[in-house]
């Protein structure tokens, strides 16, 4: 399967703080990816750099193979991108948005933005900023879509919505999917709002990743253990561990099993993916709490 | 891409087009009235004659014809120039203000030349009002500069204007690039435009070139200064300095004539040296010159401003 976008040791400091650190991670063609991690993780960041709004501090970054600062001539046609507050020009008319899509994109597709706007009942003569967040919105991602993109990225796509026009949009990108080979990443701090749409996952977390794959692996691969406390070095030693929680004599260990977990001292749980995301997420603050308590 | 740009600066165009068009309704019609005027009293013939007659056509057509002379007092209009640069660096302000550029910059055309378009928009744009605004007022002021010389309305005329409508253009792009807000950019970029204006016109203009001076007596005619930019010109001694008490020893030599008419008595000027005149001045001739050089000054630094912005708009994240 091919790349549609890669980033290698990809780093990014504004002043002195990075807000996105050596990021390695590959999103194969055709995948549904999502970008979850708390507010200031380096999700909007990483996105940035991937359509080339931002620069690198560090590392590479490219799209189907192309630098989308230095190549962007090649790369901009190729990617659509959808900023959290879907920008758009308050004064202009729908038809104008669409005007301005035409004009700035060879590869427009005027017919399908004219039907997407038309079944989701947006006048044309209104002007943007009289219409609601959902609708601006669907704006928004009528014209990304309308570029005919390859890889679409969209930030914070739903933060802004209410619940009915998250899941309307939801359904939006779960049609465009469907309907053309499109590979989409969507970020989000919350992973419910994306969990049904995608098959795969990154986790960021300090400006790092923390954990990337296919979300059926990631969920085949975790497993909770629960076993006696001078045993869990041994552990360790097999499989990642995640997160781990120490009582007098038994220990609780979350690890991302290298291969086949079969002990008979140590009881196995599955996970569901939520429960994943949060150990990952809240992965610094226990080693904090250890480090605190030790 | 030129469609959006002209439709971004739509509002702005149509503004800056409705303040010189009232600038048009007001002085047109003037224009032609002293214009006709002119040519009719034959004020022309009169210019550089001395006689009686003439010098009364002349001070006639003067007194007469321009009501609205009063307007350029104060210098206000010096702020139009500026006042069509700023507002024609608005959309790119608010392109920045409002995150838009993150909408234009991910659609297929490059950045670079979102930002050539963008800028060349503006920068044609203030070039043509600025045009606009120098034509009016330098058909307008062809009588009077036939009698006073063109260095009166130095600042309207010719091509300085559009050297000063872009140098307000270039510092609202610069600062605007640095701040991303608006309002507080243009409240900047004006106030400097004003001061830069200001600081040129009383200080540095008159040292562009080193002013000539001259010295003459009594009885003789001096330099013809009648066009000239008469940069100062005071009682002094033979050799041209000026008396170290000068206001005394005028009013010590006042005096009240047979009609009532207030003057100096020249052989009482003389008792005291002081019956020579010194003046320092910029001929005439140096006109071009001085329009050149103001508008290199202006011109260049607005080039450099603009170039900035478009580095950091080239630049920035």
């Amino acid at each position: 399967m091919s790349v549609a976008l890669e980033t290698r040791g990809l780093g990014r400091r504004y002043a002195s703080q990075w807000a996105l650190q050596g990021c390695t991670l590959e999103i194969p063609r055709g995948t549904v990816t999502a970008l979850v991690g708390p507010n200031g993780a380096g999700k909007t960041t990483l996105l940035r750099l991937a359509v080339g709004l931002t620069r690198p501090s560090a590392g590479s970054v490219r799209v189907f193979g192309l630098d989308p600062r230095a190549q962007a001539a090649e790369a901009l046609p190729r990617v659509g991108f959808l900023a959290q507050e879907h920008p758009l020009y308050g004064g202009f008319t729908v038809e104008e948005m669409l005007r301005f899509g035409r004009e700035l994109n060879p590869s427009w597709d005027d017919d399908s933005a004219r039907d997407r706007i038309a079944a989701l009942d947006l006048p044309l003569k209104k002007k943007v900023r009289s219409l609601s967040g959902g609708q601006r919105a669907q704006v928004a991602l009528t014209l990304a879509l309308a570029k005919r993109p390859e890889l679409l990225l969209l930030d914070e796509p739903v933060a802004s919505l209410d619940p009915l026009a998250r899941r309307e949009f939801m359904q939006s990108v779960v049609e465009a999917v469907a309907e053309h080979e499109l590979t989409v990443v969507l970020s989000s701090h919350i992973l419910a709002d994306l969990e049904r749409v995608c098959d795969h996952l990154v986790i960021l977390a300090h400006g790092r990743t923390q954990l990337v794959g296919s979300i059926e692996e990631i969920v085949a691969s975790h497993r909770l253990l629960t076993g006696p406390r001078d045993e869990a070095e041994d552990v360790s030693q097999m499989h990642e561990v995640v997160r781990e929680s120490h009582a007098e004599r038994q220990t609780t260990l979350l690890v991302r099993a290298n291969g086949h977990v079969y002990d008979s001292h140590w009881s196995v749980h599955e996970l569901d993916l939520e429960e994943i995301v949060l150990a990952y997420l809240g992965q610094d603050a226990a080693v904090r709490r250890e480090a605190v308590l030790s | 891409m030129i469609w959006l740009g002209w439709r971004l600066q739509r509002t702005e165009t149509i503004v800056t087009a409705a303040l010189l068009a009232l600038l048009a309704v007001a002085f047109v019609p003037e224009g032609i009235h002293l214009a006709n005027l002119f040519d009719q009293q034959h004020v022309a013939r009169c210019i550089n004659s001395q006689t009686q007659a003439c010098s009364f056509v002349v001070g006639n057509f003067t007194a007469n014809a321009g009501s609205l002379q009063a307007l350029f007092d104060g210098g206000w209009f010096n702020l139009i120039p500026g006042l069509i640069g700023v507002a024609l660096a608005v959309p790119v302000l608010l392109e920045l203000e409002n995150g838009t550029v993150r909408l234009a910059w991910t659609q297929s055309v490059t950045r670079r030349r979102w930002v050539t378009t963008k800028l060349g928009l503006a920068v044609g744009t203030v070039l043509l009002a600025a045009a606009g605004f120098s034509l009016l007022f330098t058909w307008y002021q062809r009588p009077f500069d036939q009698i006073y010389g063109r260095w009166d309305k130095f600042d309207f005329d010719w091509i300085v204007p559009l050297g000063y409508a872009l140098f307000a253009l270039g510092l609202a792009l610069a600062i605007g690039v640095l701040l991303r807000r608006s309002a507080l950019t243009l409240v900047i970029a004006f106030a400097i435009y004003v001061a830069g204006r200001l600081f040129v016109e009383s200080w540095l203009r008159k040292r562009f070139i080193a002013p000539l001076s001259s010295t003459w007596g009594p009885h003789s005619a001096g330099p013809n200064l009648s066009k000239a930019w008469v940069i100062s010109q005071t009682p002094s001694d033979r050799a041209g300095r000026p008396l170290p008490d000068g206001a005394s020893v005028f009013q010590e030599c006042a005096r009240t004539g047979v009609h009532g008419f207030k003057g100096v008595s020249q052989s009482c000027l003389a008792r005291h040296g002081a019956d020579f005149t010194h003046a320092v001045y910029q001929p005439a001739s140096r006109f071009w010159e001085f329009q050149g050089i103001d508008t290199a000054l202006f011109g260049g630094a607005a080039l450099l401003l603009i170039a900035f912005a478009a580095w950091r708009l080239l630049a920035s994240d």
